[in-house]
């Protein structure tokens, strides 16, 4: 969107006349292709040679949503409903190759990322007997095109058409092809976005896409199992990565599988109790050891974690069969491990806040008012808070309120 | 509008301590945009034309200058993008699309140019029934409505967003044509979106993000059910956006960027919550993002300006009241007067 995150320089150059003259033929250039592109399609010529000339234009700008749809049309209504076609096309595909595009591409991707060679490797041929004409030309065009797109995307990670055309892509796969060869081409993507995740732990778009792609690879139309355990694994593995405490993404995804996990499981109760608490050791020694008591990723998932003690109701929560006893039992043990956190750590403002709100939680827990040591204790805890971040001293005001009613 | 950066870039470090806000650049910036055809950047952001227009337009509005892009040239533009479907693209001969329907939708409204739309817009024949005017760009939101889940597609080929909810929401409200879909399915929803803290993301599941949770507040304001948020819990993950140099960030432990100015802001006026931040720090953090002389808002100081941290930059500032600026509403981001032209003057009162 717009320009995010570029520097401009020092003074700024006007154009010479010959950079004037060049800029000018590249716009003329640009728009005669787009000119071109859409006088072909209102011909209806859904041909292999439109199709190139889209990639042309989107190599160039993968911002053009209007020529991403005329590319699914030249699928949807030429290319892949050929069957008579089908074989010729397969051939050309191997040797002229469909479009032009995986030599191109592959050649992109040898200097840029290894991914795509290394997931074509392990990728086995098409398995399939070609029933209907189905698998075979559609196979290989929908190949060609994850290949278009990879490049474009690690260019442009942040492209919002990028992701979306890709996902119909594979989507158009589950519907024309058999399901084991659909589920292949899912298999590949999740080795594609683990890499790029990689490359940027925290894009939005690829823990998104990484759902996508789990969930078609568990539904049944793909003869799908729960991976709720490898995925579980896997933000085990991101969150000891590099940056990984900071890593709020890859918490977020722990918060939301562990209780699929633990049902899946089938655990009981003493199995959910040691479960909550090698949570709870994992957050607090990563506090401790890499001195991240400042770091909010962490401090929400902690938070995360206390929401099933205290937000009882329209929450996850990973021990149900805890009774309101065995729920202070636990705040009470978290509110002494926050007070020996404090020792070395006493400009931690997340520490002050936490002790508050537990505090305040464990009396609503046992249905009381805060007693005098309580409150003593949250105005001495909030008044360290004031003066830690006055960046919100409105909401400490608003705290303050609320610890006197 | 053309969404080509610069030729400005924020001001640094020179600024003189009292920041002012330079009302004549941005305006001339924002009249520039449209002549820089000789640009390749011009023809490679198209696809943002009809946003850029509302960008550009609205911060025009809050600057007291609504007259400042002509008002006939505006919607002929605006009608020249609707597409067949009743929808509109973002530019002539572009796929309609819902974010840049809500786009046309809202700069109809700020111009008055409703009428027109029912006079000179596209007639569309659907299931039997012909539509024009108001009620074909209806037709074409609602239909893009998920019908089981209450969400809604971006165009036909079924991308779900819970910014493409919000857009179908507002769009739908100014054309006072809530009614062609299930408002309580797309609440329900938003319900389903929502995280342990407090905030939202793309769809249920995800990652809370400043942007989702603006749209998805925004849509519930609209369906007039903020009573679903967790008020406390979302302006406490909301007032942690703000950094030391007095920016927002879009999700913990990232970058400040002016266009959060308005996600969070936005947001936590809309759970009457904006006072958890420190308004004085944030105006002067987006006061140094402008380009004093060129005109125009970058996202941090020091980078290039371009409509969109422009818009959002300005409507921030109008949300912190600051002074000079029209009064702007933080559900749909434009400016309360118009909102009181077109849905009455008591509007909003139920949220």
């Amino acid at each position: 969107m717009a320009s995010h995150n570029v520097a401009r320089p020092a003074t700024i150059v006007p154009r010479t006349e010959q950079e004037r003259i060049e800029e000018e033929r590249e716009i003329r250039q640009y728009r005669e292709l787009e000119d071109l592109i859409k006088a072909k399609i209102a011909e209806r010529q859904y041909t292999v040679e439109v199709l190139e000339l889209t990639s042309k234009l989107l190599k160039k700008n993968p911002e053009c949503y209007t020529i991403w749809n005329v590319r699914r049309r030249l699928l949807i209504y030429g290319l892949f409903s050929k069957p008579s076609d089908s074989s010729l096309l397969s051939t050309e595909s191997q040797n002229t190759s469909l479009t032009g595009i995986p030599t191109t591409s592959s050649e992109k991707l040898s200097s840029s990322s290894s991914i795509s060679s290394e997931v074509s490797r392990t990728t086995p041929q098409n398995p399939a007997p070609q029933s209907h004409g189905k698998n075979g030309t559609t196979l290989d065009i929908i190949k060609a095109d994850l290949d278009f797109l990879f490049p474009l995307m690690l260019k442009y990670p942040k492209c919002y058409w990028l992701w979306n055309y890709r996902v119909w892509l594979l989507q158009e796969g589950n519907k024309r092809l058999e399901a084991d060869v659909a589920r292949e081409l899912w298999m590949r993507e999740l080795g594609l976005v683990g890499k790029m995740l990689v490359k940027d732990s925290r894009n939005f778009h690829g823990w998104g896409y990484r759902r996508t792609v789990v969930s078609e690879l568990e539904s049944s139309k793909l003869n799908g199992r729960s991976m709720v355990e490898s995925e579980f694994e896997y933000t085990t593995k991101m969150i000891h990565g590099d940056k990984g405490l900071s890593n709020f993404s890859a918490w977020h995804r722990r918060s939301k599988l562990i209780p699929r996990l633990l049902d899946e499981r089938n655990a009981d109760a003493a199995t959910r109790r040691k479960f909550l608490d090698d949570e709870f050791d994992l957050i607090i020694s990563a506090m401790y050891t890499d001195s991240y008591p400042y770091a909010q990723s962490a401090w929400f998932y902690y938070q995360f974690l206390m929401t099933t003690l205290t937000d009882y109701v329209g929450h996850a929560t990973i021990t149900p069969n805890f009774k309101p006893v065995d729920r202070s039992e636990y705040v009470i043990r978290q509110l002494a491990i926050l007070k020996d956190m404090l020792d070395g750590a006493e400009d931690c403002k997340w520490i002050y806040n936490a002790l508050i709100e537990y505090t305040m939680a464990l009396c609503q827990i046992e249905g009381r008012g805060p007693d005098s040591d309580e409150k003593q204790d949250c105005e001495a805890w909030l008044a360290e808070l004031r003066k830690l971040d006055p960046l919100r001293s409105g909401r400490w005001d608003d705290l303050e309120e609320s610890l006197r009613k | 509008m053309a969404l080509v950066s610069g030729p400005g870039r924020a001001g640094s470090s020179v600024l003189p301590d009292e920041l002012q806000l330079a009302i004549q650049a941005h305006v001339k910036y924002i009249q520039s945009l449209d002549t820089r055809r000789d640009e390749l950047e011009y023809w490679l952001t198209e696809h943002l034309r009809l946003n850029g227009l509302y960008w550009g337009l609205t911060a025009l509005h809050l600057l007291n200058r609504p007259s400042a892009l002509p008002r006939q040239e505006t919607i002929d533009f605006v009608l020249s993008c609707q597409a067949e479907n009743g929808g509109f693209g973002a530019a002539p001969g572009h796929d309609a699309h819902l974010l840049s329907t809500v786009s046309g939708v809202q700069i109809l409204g700020m111009v008055d140019g409703f009428e027109e739309l029912e006079k000179r817009g596209k007639v569309v024949k659907v299931g039997g029934g012909e539509y024009r005017g108001k009620e074909a760009v209806g037709r074409y939101l609602a239909g893009l409505q998920n019908r089981e889940t209450g969400t809604f597609t971006g165009d036909e080929w079924g991308e779900e967003d819970t910014r493409f909810l919000y857009a179908g929401l507002n769009a739908l409200s100014l054309l006072g044509l809530l009614e062609l879909v299930d408002v309580d399915l797309a609440v329900d929803y938003i319900v389903s979106c929502a995280n342990f803290d407090g905030g939202y993301g793309v769809s249920p599941g995800a990652e809370s993000h400043s942007g989702q949770i603006f749209a998805c507040l925004a849509a519930l304001s609209i369906a007039g059910r903020i009573d679903t948020v967790d008020k406390d819990k979302l302006g406490q993950w909301l007032s942690e956006r703000q950094v030391d140099a007095g920016g927002l960030n879009g999700r913990p432990e990232k970058m400040e960027d002016v266009c959060y100015s308005w996600w969070v802001a936005s947001s936590l006026t809309m759970i009457g919550r904006l006072h958890w931040i420190d308004g004085a720090k944030l105006s002067a953090f987006i006061l140094k993002c402008q380009d004093p002389e060129g005109g125009g808002f970058a996202d941090r100081p020091g980078d290039m300006v371009d409509v969109f941290h422009t818009c959002f930059g300005i409507a921030g500032l109008s949300l912190l009241d600051f002074e000079g600026l029209e009064e702007v509403d933080a559900v749909y981001c434009m400016p309360k007067k118009v909102l009181e032209r077109i849905l009455g003057p008591r509007y909003g009162e139920n949220d």
